[in-house]
């Protein structure tokens, strides 16, 4: 899966923050906050990536077990594919 | 025309006489020279501004419009627009934030009352400016409905959220809190360079300016509440002949 186009993430105070530019702008308004692991898979999936690679790449980065992992990275990816954040 | 608008040289190029007049006092005694912006509004931003808006005239609308124009092209030039009430005391200003209906009229006309040597620097839509590490706010043509303000600028020293409550108290806001509300008082561009360039500006705005959540009433206790902690220092009310 991969996010698509028109989103931009930056660190916000110590949160990170999505929001929409260009065209998405005037169709989806507001914004998401994400924590540390959220703005992590968030940029994970701006390229195309499957779930099992997201597992991969979260315990390569963070000392977590790949059970633990594993939750993190569907529910992410559930959240994701709820809000249209899907191309 | 070329205006002075916190201390950028903008051209408006507005149809209707209706901003001419509003900006007048900002007008540049330089005609001359470049303009680092050009603000200018299509018919289609025309037509949705009146149909949020109805009732209001084109002029009136057209310079809604062309605020918004304003906006969204100066984060990459380090400003951006919040929607607060600022108030200048002894040279430091303090932003007063909440939804409308909040109090921040109210809270504001007491700091007029009560405290010395205060000036409403815009009572509405500010333009904050980050220069050397510190964030400046300025007064601009658009002041809100009650039209309070005035062409200058202060360091803005604190931020200050209200919320209506019975009992007056006032507390540090964190830094997480801080971001998330400060967003809603934030108008975002579209373009991909302003968001990014606002996004940065919020970064170093909620690091760097001192953030208060003030719960309260409408009576001098708030006052003195909300003076004592942005300012550090003891309140003492005005003489009681200006009452």
């Amino acid at each position: 899966m991969k996010i698509k186009k028109g989103f931009v993430i930056r660190k916000v105070g110590d949160a990170h923050v999505v929001v929409p530019v260009g065209e998405l702008s005037k169709t989806f308004h507001g914004m998401i906050n994400l924590n540390e692991t959220g703005a992590f898979l968030w940029k994970f999936f701006t390229a195309e990536h499957s779930v099992n690679e997201a597992v991969a790449a979260l315990c390569a980065e963070y000392e977590v077990d790949e059970e633990r992992a594993r939750i993190d990275a569907e529910k992410f990816a559930e959240v994701l594919t709820k809000n249209s954040f899907i191309e | 025309m070329i205006y002075e608008i916190a201390g950028l040289r903008v051209e408006i190029a507005n149809k209707h006489a209706y901003t001419t007049k509003f900006c007048g006092a900002y007008l540049s005694e330089n005609q001359d020279l470049p303009a680092h912006l050009t603000a200018s509004v299509t018919d289609a931003e025309l037509q949705e501004e009146r149909e949020a808006s109805p009732g209001f005239s084109d002029g009136y609308i057209e310079n809604i419009c062309l605020y918004r124009s304003i906006c969204r092209q100066i984060p990459t030039m380090r400003r951006f627009l919040l929607h607060a009430s600022i108030l200048e005391c002894n040279g430091k200003a303090y932003a007063f934030l909440g939804r409308s209906g909040t109090g921040k009229s109210t809270h504001t006309k007491l700091w007029l009352r009560y405290v010395e040597n205060t000036r409403v620097l815009n009572g509405d839509k500010p333009i904050l400016e980050y220069c050397d590490g510190k964030f400046y706010a300025h007064g601009t043509p658009w002041q809100g409905k009650e039209n309070w303000g005035y062409r200058g600028k202060a360091e803005l020293c604190g931020l200050c959220f209200l919320e209506q409550a019975k009992v007056n108290e006032i507390s540090k806001m964190s830094i997480g809190e801080t971001s998330s509300r400060v967003f809603t008082q934030v108008l975002l561009p579209q373009d991909e360079e302003n968001v990014l360039a606002t996004l940065d500006l919020l970064d170093k705005l909620v690091e760097s300016v001192p953030a208060y959540l003030l719960k309260c009433d409408i009576s001098e206790d708030a006052v003195k509440c909300s003076f004592e902690r942005l300012t550090g220092e003891a309140y003492a009310p005005k003489m009681k002949s200006e009452d």
